[in-house]
């Protein structure tokens, strides 16, 4: 047990720390794509991947959790620690299937152990890039920029939740009455209150679909 | 629905596994390189290896990405940085004893307490989520994509952009720049306002005449032509002009 804790506390083990990780949520993302389940991410990053799967336009998603990637990538060395969110979760997780996808390699996702595989090769290239990178880093690049896209990205997540209760009351009333109280709720527990407004108005609308009652039409504003 | 468990298991399994070693990695940063968050360490560290305070808090970020998971498939990123750490914490202080604050930084225990953690929550979260019926998922549907939709296109954009022109005048520029082009040629602003928060950072920190201020310009000036070729860009200008 002393020696594999040394071991995984080797400089080099991160490489395959990496692999290993990325493998996990490239095949979840997989799971996602084929049984809709199991998404390691946010819900409105699985519904750009959706969209990108109706669509089979992935560009919106490729772009958007590339450019994550390469800040935290550029980061990691800096600090010492790998941000998992947008590396590893948006970025090898939901950027490189997208990229994949979009450059016609989508066979890839047919098969989950073929997913993995490749998820675990993307992530050991990865890490060995940021050992190297740890090795020769110039010490001028800027930690603030890091500062300025955490704050901003942990708002986006806190403007998501009053998003869907607004999109829950334009869908239908029962589906609106839910996700506000669900929120109310989260919000009281101190949990995000995206997760009380949907499941909210989840609940509401299955006690109406139980005794048959319509849960549309949408309520109308004036 | 068995294939859907033994991914559940393998994907929990490894993942966890990773991520519990990498996270107790994080006590040992910056030589050693960890993987996590600053906020994963932040949670890891109110908690102080106290069995059940890990436990209250990885539970209740357990229950609300088990609850987002049902219709939308999506369990969130809280699965990693908060409900395997901390519940991986609070089993190994089921094993060994109340408080667990010096194996905090053993990437052993931590990863194999995390893998069984993993299994066991993606197994049951994602096989229940299956099971929703199909109407409740439309409701999901229709209250998430469009709500989805908005926030990919205006409030990221807007929130980022906002952020940037916060941070100084160079950022702020570049950032408004970027954005500005990466709307035209792709029709999302969000990559352009990262990437300008990025190089607007760099150049406000190091001026342009610096290796890395140069690099980062030419890496995103190639980013930019090469998406706008593949994306039929500069004909869509041509025609624009009446030369296409």
């Amino acid at each position: 047990m002393k020696k594999f804790e040394e071991l995984l506390l080797k400089q080099w083990m991160f490489i395959i720390l990496l692999g290993l990780a990325s493998a996990s949520v490239i095949g979840a993302t997989q799971l996602f794509l084929q049984h809709n389940v199991g998404l390691l991410n946010e819900v409105f990053i699985g519904e750009m991947l959706k969209m990108g799967r109706e669509t089979g336009d992935y560009s919106s998603a490729s772009s958007f959790a590339s450019g994550f990637l390469l800040a935290r990538l550029l980061e990691a060395p800096l600090v010492g620690i790998l941000d998992i969110g947008g590396s590893l979760m948006t970025g090898i997780g939901v950027g490189i299937p997208a990229l994949l996808l979009l450059a016609s390699f989508g066979f890839i996702f047919e098969n989950f152990y073929l997913a993995m595989l490749l998820g675990f090769v993307i992530g050991c290239l990865i890490g060995l890039g940021i050992i190297i990178l740890k090795k020769v880093m110039p010490d001028d690049l800027p930690v603030g920029a890091t500062a300025v896209m955490m704050g901003a990205g942990n708002k986006v997540g806190e403007a998501f939740g009053p998003l869907v209760i607004l999109y829950s009351i334009s869908y239908s009333t029962p589906a609106g009455i839910g996700a506000i109280i669900g929120s109310l709720l989260f919000y009281k527990t101190k949990k995000p209150i995206v997760g009380g407004a949907i499941l909210g108005a989840l609940i509401m609308c299955s006690i109406f679909l139980l005794f048959n009652l319509p849960i549309h039409p949408p309520a109308k504003p004036n | 629905m068995l294939e859907i468990l033994l991914k559940s298991i393998l994907i929990g399994a490894m993942g966890g596994f990773a991520i519990g070693a990498g996270a107790a990695r994080m006590f040992h940063a910056p030589d050693t390189i960890g993987m996590g968050a600053f906020r994963t360490l932040g949670y890891i560290n109110t908690s102080k290896g106290d069995g059940v305070s890990h436990a209250t808090v990885g539970s209740g970020f357990a229950l609300s990405s088990a609850a987002t998971s049902l219709g939308t498939g999506a369990l969130t990123q809280d699965v990693f940085h908060r409900v395997i750490p901390n519940l991986a914490v609070s089993l190994l202080a089921l094993f060994y004893r109340r408080n667990v604050e010096d194996l905090l930084g053993n990437p052993a225990k931590m990863g194999i307490a995390s893998a069984c953690v993993g299994m066991i929550f993606l197994s049951i979260v994602n096989t229940v989520s299956a099971l929703i019926p199909t109407e409740l998922a439309l409701v999901a549907a229709g209250i998430l994509a469009p709500a989805s939709a908005l926030m990919i296109s205006y409030v990221m954009p807007l929130l980022f952009i906002w952020a940037a022109c916060d941070a100084g005048d160079t950022v702020g520029f570049t950032a408004i720049l970027l954005a500005g082009i990466m709307q035209l040629i792709t029709g999302n602003a969000l990559p352009g306002a990262v990437l300008g928060i990025l190089l607007g950072y760099t150049i406000q920190e190091n001026g342009f005449k610096n290796n890395t201020s140069r690099i980062l310009i030419t890496i995103v000036v190639t980013i930019i032509l090469l998406i706008s070729y593949f994306r039929g860009y500069f004909e869509s200008i041509l025609s624009i002009l009446g030369l296409g």
